[in-house]
Protein backbone atom coordinates (compact mmCIF):
# COMPACT_ATOMS: atom_id res chain seq x y z
CA UNK A 1 0.00 0.00 0.00
CA UNK A 2 2.77 2.65 1.04
CA UNK A 3 4.79 1.64 -1.94
CA UNK A 4 1.98 2.85 -4.61
CA UNK A 5 1.30 5.75 -2.15
CA UNK A 6 4.82 6.76 -2.31
CA UNK A 7 5.03 5.83 -5.93
CA UNK A 8 1.74 8.32 -6.53
CA UNK A 9 3.53 11.10 -4.40
CA UNK A 10 6.83 10.72 -6.14
CA UNK A 11 4.50 11.11 -9.93
CA UNK A 12 2.49 14.10 -8.27
CA UNK A 13 6.06 15.76 -7.72
CA UNK A 14 7.30 15.30 -10.75
CA UNK A 15 4.61 16.74 -12.66
CA UNK A 16 4.53 19.68 -10.29
CA UNK A 17 8.22 20.03 -10.92
CA UNK A 18 7.70 20.08 -14.74
CA UNK A 19 4.22 22.94 -14.40
CA UNK A 20 7.14 24.56 -12.56
CA UNK A 21 9.73 24.44 -14.99
CA UNK A 22 7.71 24.78 -18.17
CA UNK A 23 5.43 27.87 -16.90
CA UNK A 24 8.25 29.43 -15.36
CA UNK A 25 11.57 28.68 -16.35
CA UNK A 26 11.70 27.56 -19.75
CA UNK A 27 12.13 30.50 -21.97
CA UNK A 28 9.08 31.38 -24.50
CA UNK A 29 10.01 30.70 -28.11
CA UNK A 30 10.05 34.02 -30.43
CA UNK A 31 8.47 33.81 -33.62
CA UNK A 32 6.87 30.51 -32.71
CA UNK A 33 4.40 31.39 -31.15
CA UNK A 34 6.13 32.59 -28.02
CA UNK A 35 4.49 31.39 -24.70
CA UNK A 36 2.26 28.64 -26.65
CA UNK A 37 5.01 26.72 -26.70
CA UNK A 38 4.60 25.69 -23.31
CA UNK A 39 1.93 23.67 -24.35
CA UNK A 40 4.40 21.20 -26.07
CA UNK A 41 5.62 20.07 -23.09
CA UNK A 42 2.09 18.84 -22.55
CA UNK A 43 1.62 17.88 -25.78
CA UNK A 44 4.59 15.32 -26.63
CA UNK A 45 4.32 13.36 -23.51
CA UNK A 46 0.67 12.46 -24.41
CA UNK A 47 1.55 11.61 -27.74
CA UNK A 48 4.08 9.50 -26.62
CA UNK A 49 1.57 7.99 -23.83
CA UNK A 50 -0.95 7.40 -26.32
CA UNK A 51 1.40 5.23 -28.48
CA UNK A 52 2.72 3.32 -25.31
CA UNK A 53 -1.11 2.71 -24.00
CA UNK A 54 -1.78 1.23 -27.08
CA UNK A 55 1.24 -0.60 -27.50
CA UNK A 56 0.51 -2.16 -24.28
CA UNK A 57 -2.96 -3.11 -25.39
CA UNK A 58 -1.72 -4.86 -28.39
CA UNK A 59 0.99 -6.49 -26.66
CA UNK A 60 -1.74 -7.55 -24.22
CA UNK A 61 -4.41 -8.55 -26.59
CA UNK A 62 -1.67 -10.70 -28.00
CA UNK A 63 -0.80 -12.63 -24.93
CA UNK A 64 -4.68 -13.33 -24.43
CA UNK A 65 -5.21 -14.96 -27.82
CA UNK A 66 -2.07 -17.40 -27.63
CA UNK A 67 -3.70 -20.22 -26.05
CA UNK A 68 -0.58 -21.11 -24.11
CA UNK A 69 -0.34 -17.60 -22.17
CA UNK A 70 -4.09 -16.59 -22.40
CA UNK A 71 -5.09 -15.21 -18.65
CA UNK A 72 -7.90 -12.77 -17.78
CA UNK A 73 -5.46 -10.50 -16.53
CA UNK A 74 -4.19 -9.95 -19.99
CA UNK A 75 -7.70 -8.75 -21.23
CA UNK A 76 -7.88 -6.62 -18.19
CA UNK A 77 -4.71 -4.98 -18.64
CA UNK A 78 -5.62 -4.47 -22.25
CA UNK A 79 -9.09 -2.33 -21.11
CA UNK A 80 -7.29 -0.55 -18.97
CA UNK A 81 -4.54 0.40 -20.81
CA UNK A 82 -6.64 1.51 -23.79
CA UNK A 83 -8.86 3.34 -21.01
CA UNK A 84 -6.15 5.87 -20.31
CA UNK A 85 -4.47 6.04 -24.06
CA UNK A 86 -7.97 7.38 -25.27
CA UNK A 87 -7.78 9.91 -22.59
CA UNK A 88 -4.01 10.94 -23.22
CA UNK A 89 -4.95 11.03 -27.12
CA UNK A 90 -8.26 13.14 -26.90
CA UNK A 91 -5.80 15.44 -24.28
CA UNK A 92 -3.19 15.34 -26.95
CA UNK A 93 -5.27 16.47 -29.52
CA UNK A 94 -6.98 19.21 -27.79
CA UNK A 95 -3.69 20.38 -26.34
CA UNK A 96 -2.21 19.76 -30.43
CA UNK A 97 -4.89 22.49 -31.05
CA UNK A 98 -4.79 24.57 -28.78
CA UNK A 99 -0.81 25.08 -29.57
CA UNK A 100 -1.45 25.22 -33.12
CA UNK A 101 -4.26 28.20 -33.09
CA UNK A 102 -1.47 30.95 -31.65
CA UNK A 103 1.36 29.29 -33.36
CA UNK A 104 -0.30 28.47 -36.97
CA UNK A 105 -3.48 30.11 -36.97
CA UNK A 106 -5.59 27.10 -37.56
CA UNK A 107 -7.29 24.86 -34.91
CA UNK A 108 -6.59 21.99 -37.01
CA UNK A 109 -4.73 21.22 -40.50
CA UNK A 110 -5.34 17.79 -42.23
CA UNK A 111 -1.98 16.80 -41.86
CA UNK A 112 -0.50 13.12 -41.27
CA UNK A 113 -0.09 13.22 -37.45
CA UNK A 114 -3.41 14.79 -36.85
CA UNK A 115 -5.27 13.14 -38.92
CA UNK A 116 -4.09 9.55 -37.89
CA UNK A 117 -4.55 10.65 -34.27
CA UNK A 118 -8.20 11.30 -34.58
CA UNK A 119 -8.71 8.15 -36.33
CA UNK A 120 -6.32 6.40 -33.98
CA UNK A 121 -9.07 8.11 -31.34
CA UNK A 122 -12.06 6.50 -32.54
CA UNK A 123 -10.49 3.57 -33.10
CA UNK A 124 -9.92 2.66 -29.45
CA UNK A 125 -13.34 4.82 -28.58
CA UNK A 126 -14.84 1.97 -30.38
CA UNK A 127 -12.67 -1.02 -28.76
CA UNK A 128 -13.86 1.21 -25.53
CA UNK A 129 -17.64 0.74 -26.76
CA UNK A 130 -16.80 -3.39 -27.66
CA UNK A 131 -15.56 -3.88 -24.13
CA UNK A 132 -18.74 -2.58 -22.73
CA UNK A 133 -20.54 -5.02 -24.74
CA UNK A 134 -19.51 -7.89 -22.13
CA UNK A 135 -19.15 -8.22 -18.99
CA UNK A 136 -17.19 -11.04 -18.04
CA UNK A 137 -13.47 -11.84 -19.78
CA UNK A 138 -14.53 -14.97 -21.20
CA UNK A 139 -17.69 -13.07 -22.87
CA UNK A 140 -15.55 -10.22 -24.58
CA UNK A 141 -11.99 -12.03 -24.41
CA UNK A 142 -11.65 -12.56 -28.19
CA UNK A 143 -12.97 -10.43 -29.84
CA UNK A 144 -11.35 -7.54 -27.87
CA UNK A 145 -8.37 -8.87 -28.13
CA UNK A 146 -9.12 -9.28 -31.89
CA UNK A 147 -10.46 -5.72 -32.45
CA UNK A 148 -7.66 -4.21 -30.46
CA UNK A 149 -4.88 -6.07 -32.91
CA UNK A 150 -7.03 -4.61 -35.80
CA UNK A 151 -6.99 -1.14 -34.60
CA UNK A 152 -3.07 -1.09 -33.85
CA UNK A 153 -2.37 -2.63 -37.19
CA UNK A 154 -4.54 -0.14 -38.85
CA UNK A 155 -2.59 2.93 -37.45
CA UNK A 156 0.18 2.72 -39.53
CA UNK A 157 -1.93 2.14 -42.44
CA UNK A 158 -3.69 5.10 -41.99
CA UNK A 159 -0.64 7.49 -41.36
CA UNK A 160 0.92 5.95 -44.51
CA UNK A 161 -2.19 6.73 -46.34
CA UNK A 162 -2.45 10.06 -45.13
CA UNK A 163 0.86 11.02 -45.43
CA UNK A 164 0.46 10.28 -49.01
CA UNK A 165 -2.70 12.29 -49.68
CA UNK A 166 -0.60 15.53 -47.73
CA UNK A 167 2.25 15.12 -49.95
CA UNK A 168 0.18 15.43 -53.35
CA UNK A 169 -1.22 18.62 -51.48
CA UNK A 170 2.35 19.66 -50.67
CA UNK A 171 1.55 20.93 -47.62
CA UNK A 172 4.47 23.71 -46.80
CA UNK A 173 3.89 24.15 -43.48
CA UNK A 174 4.26 21.47 -40.99
CA UNK A 175 1.96 21.28 -38.42
CA UNK A 176 3.76 19.70 -36.30
CA UNK A 177 5.19 20.14 -33.02
CA UNK A 178 8.52 18.46 -33.65
CA UNK A 179 11.32 19.84 -31.47
CA UNK A 180 14.31 21.13 -34.01
CA UNK A 181 17.84 20.77 -33.13
CA UNK A 182 18.60 24.07 -31.64
CA UNK A 183 16.45 24.12 -28.41
CA UNK A 184 17.35 25.52 -25.40
CA UNK A 185 19.23 23.06 -23.00
CA UNK A 186 16.25 24.16 -19.90
CA UNK A 187 13.55 23.56 -23.00
CA UNK A 188 15.45 19.75 -23.54
CA UNK A 189 15.49 18.52 -20.00
CA UNK A 190 11.95 20.08 -19.27
CA UNK A 191 10.16 18.00 -22.00
CA UNK A 192 12.37 14.97 -20.46
CA UNK A 193 11.31 15.61 -17.54
CA UNK A 194 7.35 15.71 -18.80
CA UNK A 195 7.42 12.29 -20.36
CA UNK A 196 8.86 11.22 -17.77
CA UNK A 197 6.41 12.29 -15.04
CA UNK A 198 3.47 11.30 -17.14
CA UNK A 199 4.87 7.93 -17.97
CA UNK A 200 4.81 7.42 -14.03
CA UNK A 201 1.63 8.68 -14.49
CA UNK A 202 0.34 6.20 -16.75
CA UNK A 203 1.21 3.79 -15.17
CA UNK A 204 -0.19 4.82 -11.80
CA UNK A 205 -3.53 5.35 -13.49
CA UNK A 206 -3.01 2.09 -15.15
CA UNK A 207 -2.70 0.05 -12.27
CA UNK A 208 -5.61 1.28 -10.13
CA UNK A 209 -7.80 1.23 -13.64
CA UNK A 210 -6.29 -2.56 -13.62
CA UNK A 211 -7.62 -3.42 -9.79
CA UNK A 212 -10.65 -1.56 -10.46
CA UNK A 213 -11.18 -3.98 -13.22
CA UNK A 214 -9.99 -6.93 -11.50
CA UNK A 215 -12.62 -6.10 -8.64
CA UNK A 216 -15.08 -5.75 -10.88
CA UNK A 217 -14.51 -8.95 -12.70
CA UNK A 218 -14.70 -10.88 -10.03
CA UNK A 219 -18.03 -9.28 -8.63
CA UNK A 220 -19.55 -10.25 -12.43
CA UNK A 221 -18.14 -13.94 -11.42
CA UNK A 222 -19.57 -13.92 -8.20
CA UNK A 223 -22.52 -12.30 -9.14
CA UNK A 224 -23.21 -15.17 -12.07
CA UNK A 225 -22.18 -18.35 -9.69
CA UNK A 226 -25.18 -16.33 -6.85
CA UNK A 227 -27.64 -16.47 -9.88
CA UNK A 228 -26.74 -20.01 -11.13
CA UNK A 229 -27.15 -21.32 -7.56
CA UNK A 230 -30.14 -19.21 -6.70
CA UNK A 231 -31.70 -21.12 -10.30
CA UNK A 232 -30.39 -24.77 -9.09
CA UNK A 233 -31.88 -24.20 -5.90
CA UNK A 234 -35.01 -23.27 -7.31
CA UNK A 235 -35.33 -25.76 -9.72
CA UNK A 236 -35.01 -28.55 -6.42
CA UNK A 237 -37.71 -26.99 -4.51
CA UNK A 238 -39.78 -27.72 -7.81
CA UNK A 239 -38.47 -31.03 -7.92
CA UNK A 240 -39.54 -31.67 -4.28
CA UNK A 241 -43.12 -30.45 -4.48
CA UNK A 242 -45.65 -32.27 -7.26
CA UNK A 243 -44.39 -36.07 -5.39
CA UNK B 1 6.58 39.81 -24.16
CA UNK B 2 3.33 37.31 -22.98
CA UNK B 3 1.44 36.74 -25.59
CA UNK B 4 -1.13 33.58 -25.98
CA UNK B 5 -1.09 32.85 -22.57
CA UNK B 6 -4.45 32.32 -22.49
CA UNK B 7 -4.10 29.29 -24.70
CA UNK B 8 -1.55 27.90 -22.48
CA UNK B 9 -3.62 28.38 -19.16
CA UNK B 10 -6.83 26.74 -20.81
CA UNK B 11 -4.40 23.70 -21.94
CA UNK B 12 -2.99 23.39 -18.89
CA UNK B 13 -6.75 24.11 -17.14
CA UNK B 14 -7.75 21.26 -19.05
CA UNK B 15 -5.30 18.62 -18.99
CA UNK B 16 -4.84 19.28 -15.20
CA UNK B 17 -8.58 18.55 -14.77
CA UNK B 18 -9.24 15.80 -17.01
CA UNK B 19 -6.61 13.81 -15.39
CA UNK B 20 -7.02 14.89 -11.62
CA UNK B 21 -10.55 14.07 -12.23
CA UNK B 22 -10.24 10.64 -13.75
CA UNK B 23 -7.48 9.95 -10.81
CA UNK B 24 -10.53 11.13 -8.42
CA UNK B 25 -12.74 8.98 -10.78
CA UNK B 26 -10.47 5.85 -9.90
CA UNK B 27 -10.35 6.52 -6.43
CA UNK B 28 -13.97 6.52 -5.48
CA UNK B 29 -14.74 3.81 -7.83
CA UNK B 30 -12.14 1.35 -6.42
CA UNK B 31 -12.99 2.45 -2.84
CA UNK B 32 -16.79 1.45 -3.54
CA UNK B 33 -15.76 -1.84 -5.18
CA UNK B 34 -13.02 -2.67 -2.09
CA UNK B 35 -16.24 -2.05 -0.17
CA UNK B 36 -18.83 -4.50 -1.76
CA UNK B 37 -16.44 -7.95 -1.45
CA UNK B 38 -18.25 -10.27 0.27
CA UNK B 39 -17.04 -11.68 3.20
CA UNK B 40 -15.79 -15.37 2.67
CA UNK B 41 -19.44 -16.93 4.65
CA UNK B 42 -19.74 -19.64 2.11
CA UNK B 43 -23.10 -20.85 0.86
CA UNK C 1 -15.21 -29.88 -50.04
CA UNK C 2 -13.17 -27.25 -51.47
CA UNK C 3 -12.39 -23.67 -49.80
CA UNK C 4 -13.93 -22.39 -52.67
CA UNK C 5 -17.01 -24.69 -53.28
CA UNK C 6 -17.55 -23.95 -49.57
CA UNK C 7 -17.02 -19.99 -49.75
CA UNK C 8 -19.50 -19.95 -53.29
CA UNK C 9 -21.94 -22.11 -50.67
CA UNK C 10 -22.26 -19.70 -48.38
CA UNK C 11 -22.21 -16.58 -50.25
CA UNK C 12 -24.75 -18.11 -52.97
CA UNK C 13 -27.35 -19.02 -49.44
CA UNK C 14 -26.95 -15.15 -48.93
CA UNK C 15 -27.20 -13.93 -52.49
CA UNK C 16 -30.67 -16.30 -52.55
CA UNK C 17 -31.96 -14.97 -49.24
CA UNK C 18 -31.24 -11.48 -50.90
CA UNK C 19 -33.37 -12.44 -54.00
CA UNK C 20 -36.12 -13.29 -51.71
CA UNK C 21 -36.47 -11.10 -49.57
CA UNK C 22 -35.29 -8.53 -51.73
CA UNK C 23 -33.73 -6.32 -49.00
CA UNK C 24 -30.87 -4.64 -50.71
CA UNK C 25 -32.86 -4.20 -53.90
CA UNK C 26 -36.13 -2.32 -52.10
CA UNK C 27 -34.29 -0.64 -48.91
CA UNK C 28 -30.56 -0.56 -49.46
CA UNK C 29 -30.46 0.82 -53.22
CA UNK C 30 -32.83 3.60 -51.93
CA UNK C 31 -31.15 4.35 -48.74
CA UNK C 32 -27.88 5.25 -51.21
CA UNK C 33 -29.78 7.10 -53.73
CA UNK C 34 -31.48 9.22 -51.10
CA UNK C 35 -27.60 10.32 -49.54
CA UNK C 36 -26.89 11.27 -52.95
CA UNK C 37 -29.85 13.47 -52.87
CA UNK C 38 -29.11 14.35 -49.22
CA UNK C 39 -25.62 15.28 -50.42
CA UNK C 40 -26.68 17.62 -53.19
CA UNK C 41 -29.04 19.38 -50.89
CA UNK C 42 -26.40 19.76 -48.08
CA UNK C 43 -24.20 21.26 -50.24
CA UNK C 44 -26.78 23.45 -51.88
CA UNK C 45 -26.72 21.63 -55.39
CA UNK C 46 -24.04 24.10 -56.26
CA UNK C 47 -22.97 23.04 -59.92
CA UNK C 48 -19.78 24.01 -59.19
CA UNK C 49 -19.07 22.01 -56.15
CA UNK C 50 -20.77 18.75 -57.08
CA UNK C 51 -18.93 17.68 -59.39
CA UNK C 52 -15.87 18.15 -58.31
CA UNK C 53 -16.86 16.82 -54.78
CA UNK C 54 -18.60 13.50 -56.59
CA UNK C 55 -15.88 11.31 -55.93
CA UNK C 56 -15.99 11.73 -52.43
CA UNK C 57 -19.86 12.36 -52.27
CA UNK C 58 -20.06 9.03 -54.15
CA UNK C 59 -17.38 6.88 -51.64
CA UNK C 60 -19.83 8.78 -48.62
CA UNK C 61 -22.61 6.92 -50.07
CA UNK C 62 -21.71 3.49 -50.82
CA UNK C 63 -19.72 3.79 -47.39
CA UNK C 64 -22.95 4.55 -45.79
CA UNK C 65 -24.93 1.38 -47.47
CA UNK C 66 -21.84 -0.79 -46.95
CA UNK C 67 -23.05 -0.67 -43.03
CA UNK C 68 -26.39 -1.24 -44.05
CA UNK C 69 -25.39 -4.58 -45.72
CA UNK C 70 -23.03 -5.68 -43.33
CA UNK C 71 -25.52 -5.45 -40.59
CA UNK C 72 -28.14 -7.27 -43.26
CA UNK C 73 -25.61 -9.79 -43.86
CA UNK C 74 -25.34 -10.74 -40.14
CA UNK C 75 -28.85 -9.75 -39.41
CA UNK C 76 -29.84 -12.65 -41.23
CA UNK C 77 -27.67 -14.87 -39.28
CA UNK C 78 -29.73 -14.14 -36.33
CA UNK C 79 -33.19 -15.39 -37.33
CA UNK C 80 -34.25 -19.05 -36.59
CA UNK C 81 -30.75 -19.69 -34.44
CA UNK C 82 -29.44 -19.93 -38.28
CA UNK C 83 -25.61 -18.51 -36.65
CA UNK C 84 -25.71 -22.23 -34.42
CA UNK C 85 -26.42 -23.58 -38.06
CA UNK C 86 -23.29 -22.20 -39.59
CA UNK C 87 -21.10 -23.40 -36.93
CA UNK C 88 -22.46 -26.73 -36.55
CA UNK C 89 -22.08 -26.89 -40.52
CA UNK C 90 -18.76 -28.39 -40.58
CA UNK C 91 -18.32 -25.59 -43.23
CA UNK C 92 -14.35 -23.75 -42.58
CA UNK C 93 -14.82 -20.49 -41.07
CA UNK C 94 -12.48 -19.24 -43.28
CA UNK C 95 -14.86 -20.66 -46.34
CA UNK C 96 -17.83 -18.97 -44.38
CA UNK C 97 -16.25 -15.78 -44.55
CA UNK C 98 -15.07 -15.25 -48.09
CA UNK C 99 -18.63 -16.58 -49.11
CA UNK C 100 -20.52 -13.79 -46.78
CA UNK C 101 -17.73 -10.92 -47.74
CA UNK C 102 -18.37 -11.86 -51.50
CA UNK C 103 -21.99 -11.91 -50.87
CA UNK C 104 -21.82 -8.14 -49.61
CA UNK C 105 -19.00 -7.31 -52.44
CA UNK C 106 -21.33 -8.51 -55.42
CA UNK C 107 -24.61 -6.30 -53.81
CA UNK C 108 -21.90 -3.27 -52.81
CA UNK C 109 -20.81 -3.63 -56.79
CA UNK C 110 -24.32 -3.46 -57.95
CA UNK C 111 -25.11 -0.33 -55.89
CA UNK C 112 -21.91 1.32 -56.82
CA UNK C 113 -23.43 0.85 -60.50
CA UNK C 114 -27.00 2.26 -59.52
CA UNK C 115 -25.17 5.05 -57.33
CA UNK C 116 -22.76 5.97 -59.73
CA UNK C 117 -25.16 6.57 -62.85
CA UNK C 118 -27.29 8.63 -60.19
CA UNK C 119 -23.84 10.45 -59.48
CA UNK C 120 -23.15 11.29 -62.79
CA UNK C 121 -26.77 12.40 -63.53
CA UNK C 122 -27.44 14.53 -60.69
CA UNK C 123 -23.94 15.88 -59.87
CA UNK C 124 -23.21 16.42 -64.00
CA UNK C 125 -20.08 14.56 -64.04
CA UNK C 126 -17.94 13.75 -66.65
CA UNK C 127 -16.66 10.34 -66.59
CA UNK C 128 -13.07 9.52 -67.88
CA UNK C 129 -10.45 6.48 -67.19
CA UNK C 130 -13.21 3.96 -66.96
CA UNK C 131 -10.89 1.15 -66.29
CA UNK C 132 -9.00 2.66 -63.71
CA UNK C 133 -12.38 3.60 -61.70
CA UNK C 134 -13.11 -0.12 -62.26
CA UNK C 135 -10.42 -1.17 -60.89
CA UNK C 136 -10.36 1.15 -58.01
CA UNK C 137 -13.78 0.14 -57.17
CA UNK C 138 -13.06 -3.86 -57.00
CA UNK C 139 -10.34 -3.04 -54.52
CA UNK C 140 -12.56 -0.85 -52.75
CA UNK C 141 -15.30 -2.81 -52.47
CA UNK C 142 -13.51 -6.02 -51.88
CA UNK C 143 -12.12 -4.24 -49.17
CA UNK C 144 -15.11 -2.60 -47.34
CA UNK C 145 -17.13 -6.06 -47.61
CA UNK C 146 -14.51 -7.87 -46.11
CA UNK C 147 -14.22 -5.13 -43.13
CA UNK C 148 -17.17 -5.07 -42.83
CA UNK C 149 -17.75 -8.69 -42.41
CA UNK C 150 -15.10 -8.88 -40.01
CA UNK C 151 -16.73 -6.53 -37.72
CA UNK C 152 -20.25 -8.06 -38.43
CA UNK C 153 -18.85 -11.05 -36.84
CA UNK C 154 -16.92 -9.66 -34.23
CA UNK C 155 -20.09 -7.87 -32.82
CA UNK C 156 -22.25 -10.70 -33.82
CA UNK C 157 -24.49 -12.03 -31.26
CA UNK C 158 -24.16 -8.65 -28.90
CA UNK C 159 -27.08 -6.88 -28.54
CA UNK C 160 -25.33 -3.62 -29.30
CA UNK C 161 -24.40 -4.99 -32.71
CA UNK C 162 -26.54 -2.76 -34.81
CA UNK C 163 -24.88 0.00 -33.42
CA UNK C 164 -20.85 -0.88 -32.52
CA UNK C 165 -20.74 -2.10 -35.97
CA UNK C 166 -21.01 1.31 -38.02
CA UNK C 167 -18.48 3.08 -34.65
CA UNK C 168 -15.90 0.19 -35.65
CA UNK C 169 -15.97 0.19 -39.51
CA UNK C 170 -15.72 3.08 -40.05
CA UNK C 171 -12.39 4.31 -38.54
CA UNK C 172 -10.87 1.74 -39.84
CA UNK C 173 -11.72 1.49 -43.22
CA UNK C 174 -10.45 5.57 -43.24
CA UNK C 175 -7.53 4.51 -45.85
CA UNK C 176 -10.21 3.00 -48.37
CA UNK C 177 -11.88 6.57 -48.87
CA UNK C 178 -8.66 8.45 -49.49
CA UNK C 179 -7.34 5.82 -51.88
CA UNK C 180 -10.93 5.18 -53.37
CA UNK C 181 -11.69 8.72 -53.28
CA UNK C 182 -8.31 10.01 -54.82
CA UNK C 183 -8.10 7.29 -57.48
CA UNK C 184 -11.38 8.59 -58.74
CA UNK C 185 -10.55 11.76 -59.02
CA UNK C 186 -7.37 11.15 -60.75
CA UNK C 187 -9.47 8.92 -63.08
CA UNK C 188 -11.90 11.62 -63.95
CA UNK C 189 -9.05 14.36 -64.26
CA UNK C 190 -7.72 12.15 -66.76
CA UNK C 191 -4.62 11.56 -65.26
CA UNK C 192 -4.92 7.37 -64.77
CA UNK C 193 -0.83 7.36 -63.63
CA UNK C 194 -1.86 9.61 -60.22
CA UNK C 195 -4.54 6.90 -59.78
CA UNK C 196 -2.19 4.14 -59.61
CA UNK C 197 -0.88 4.13 -56.82
CA UNK C 198 -3.83 4.66 -54.61
CA UNK C 199 -5.36 1.60 -56.48
CA UNK C 200 -2.35 -0.23 -55.51
CA UNK C 201 -3.06 1.22 -51.96
CA UNK C 202 -6.55 -0.71 -51.72
CA UNK C 203 -5.45 -3.44 -53.42
CA UNK C 204 -3.14 -3.92 -50.25
CA UNK C 205 -5.70 -3.06 -47.97
CA UNK C 206 -7.70 -5.26 -49.61
CA UNK C 207 -5.42 -8.13 -49.44
CA UNK C 208 -4.88 -7.29 -45.47
CA UNK C 209 -8.23 -7.60 -44.46
CA UNK C 210 -8.75 -11.23 -46.05
CA UNK C 211 -5.90 -12.73 -44.64
CA UNK C 212 -7.09 -11.18 -41.46
CA UNK C 213 -10.30 -12.30 -41.77
CA UNK C 214 -9.82 -16.02 -43.23
CA UNK C 215 -8.47 -16.11 -40.08
CA UNK C 216 -9.81 -15.11 -37.86
CA UNK C 217 -13.52 -15.35 -38.89
CA UNK C 218 -13.87 -19.57 -37.74
CA UNK C 219 -12.90 -18.10 -34.02
CA UNK C 220 -14.75 -15.30 -33.94
CA UNK C 221 -17.98 -17.40 -34.77
CA UNK C 222 -17.42 -19.60 -31.80
CA UNK C 223 -17.31 -16.85 -29.58
CA UNK C 224 -20.77 -15.82 -30.75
Amino acid sequence: MTLKRGFLALTLLALGATAVLALWVTPPRENEGWDAVRLLYLHVPCAWIAYLAFGITAVASLLYLVPRTRHPSWDLLAGASAEVGVIFTALMLIVGSLWGRPTWGTWWAWDARLTTTAIMFFLYLGYLALRRSGATVAERGKRCAIAALIAFADVPIVHFSVTWWQTLHQQGTVFNPKLDVQIDGSMAFTLVLAVAAFTMLYGYFVMERFELAQLEEGREERELQLAIAERVRAERREQVVPA
Amino acid sequence: MSHNWNYVVAGYAIVTASLAGYGVWLRVKLRRARRSLPEESGD
Amino acid sequence: MSFLREAALVAGKDLRVERRSRVALQQIVPFAAIVVLLLAFALDSDSTLLPRAAPGLFWAAIFLATLLAVGRSFGIEEANRARDGLRMSGLDGGSIFVGKAAAVAVELFLLEVVVGIAVVVLYDVTVRGVLILLLAAVAATIALAATGTVYGVLAGGLRARETLVPLLVLPAVMPVMLGATRAFQAAIDNSPSDAWPWVQLLAVFAVLVVAAGVVAFGPLLEET
